[in-house]
């Protein structure tokens, strides 16, 4: 069986049943999340840009936006036959990618951190905790996820590659 | 008429916008010819609409190192303007304006942070002030911030800040380069859905948009 590589482009969600590797580059200020059911290869990622939607405007894409997209992440893995309760999580992003100007001391640029706040609150809303997080700094970030291992890979631009997560690994969890 | 979300154009319109962004660009390149000492010159720009999670993907989603200067437009017509130079082409414009440069990025002081700071708001405000000039509104700019990264996470980080308002923009794009072709980087306007209409009903067509 051939194993397809998934780029998750800015505000979409892939989801797959076996095997497949999700890659999700330019992450800057926005989030991507890895989410596997272990027991139903049931493997998801999603590149989450902004904290919340507008409640005057129609919601364009789910995935662009924290409160609307890990339920959206976690509808669409739940009909691939995932459980909810099983689904572990990683994620990573949410730099201050401006670091220099006065106005990157105040908060008018800090959307990477409210999104970490926005995304880690929707999942604790499926009572899901991230297993391993790589967020804030300042510097952009790129995930790999291969589903067949499990294993989830973090580098920045100046950064070599460094495992984040084995999300297959359920040690310490007391349902395995 | 081509369409896209919230922002219909026609040639005229599209025509009109090109007009007003060849001559914004060109008083910008004059400024920083005059600022760097060296002659700068641009590409026409592309003026087109654009769903902003696609931007990346348009401009340059590459893993190469950038200087990014963004600046968020405020006043009558909004909107988000962005200077983007590939790291060598940043060493080259530090070198003409402080006789030296980072080597790395993490060399990058206050000094050399500010100094690209500063040729970003030169080139971005002289943009700026000839299309205001052009339209006959009133802007008003906020402070630049400056980003080191790869293009496709800076472009990105712009979209998530331009994402706040609108799902599609419009977006003005060119290059631009030294004589030499040694320097080259790219140059962004993004219009917000709001501004856009400001600025066609400034340069006396209104029913676009």
């Amino acid at each position: 069986m051939t194993t397809t590589a998934v780029t998750v482009g800015m505000a979409e969600i892939h989801v797959t049943k076996g095997v497949g590797i999700f890659t999700c580059p330019g992450l800057g200020s926005c989030i991507g999340v890895c989410a596997i059911d272990p027991i139903t290869n049931v493997a998801g990622c999603a590149k989450i840009m902004l904290p919340e939607s507008f409640p005057d405007k129609q919601v364009d894409k789910p995935a662009k936006f924290a409160n609307t997209g890990i339920p959206e992440l976690i509808g669409m893995m739940e009909r691939l036959g995932a459980e909810r309760t099983r689904i572990a999580i990683a994620i990573a992003g949410g730099a201050q990618v401006f670091r220099f100007g006065s106005d990157c001391a105040t908060s008018k640029h800090d959307i990477g951190s409210r999104n970490v706040k926005a995304v880690t609150d929707a999942l604790n809303r499926y009572g899901l905790e991230p297993m391993a997080n790589d967020v804030g700094g300042s510097n952009g970030r790129t995930i790999t996820f291969t589903v067949e291992t499990g294993i989830v890979t973090v580098r920045t631009a100046i950064s070599t590659e460094k495992a984040l997560a084995n999300l297959r690994d359920l040690t310490g969890n007391e349902d395995v | 008429m081509m369409a896209m979300g919230n922002v219909s154009l026609g040639l005229v319109e599209l025509s009109a916008i090109r007009e007003m962004a060849n001559a914004g660009l060109a008083h910008a390149t004059k400024s920083l010819s005059e600022f760097t000492g060296h002659k700068f010159n641009v590409d026409v720009p592309y003026a087109q609409s654009v769903a902003l999670t696609r931007i990346p993907m348009l401009l340059g989603d590459g893993e190469q190192i950038y200087v990014g200067i963004y600046l968020p437009v405020k006043g009558e017509v909004e909107g988000h303007i962005a200077f983007l130079l590939p790291w060598e082409s940043a060493q080259l414009l530090w070198k003409m304006v402080m006789g030296r440069a980072p080597r790395t990025p993490a060399e990058v002081d206050e000094d050399a942070a500010s100094a690209m700071l500063e040729v970003g708001n030169i080139f971005n405000g002289s943009f700026l002030e000839a299309i205001s000039d052009i339209a006959k509104f009133g802007f008003s700019t906020t402070q630049p911030v400056l980003a080191i990264d790869s293009c496709s996470v800076i472009l990105a980080a712009i979209v998530s800040e331009a994402s706040q308002g609108d799902a599609d923009s419009m977006a003005i794009d060119t290059e631009f380069f030294d004589d030499e072709h040694t320097t080259s980087g790219i140059f962004l306007f993004l219009p917000t859905v709001s501004g856009l209409r400001s600025l066609f009903s400034a340069l006396g067509i209104s029913k676009a948009a």
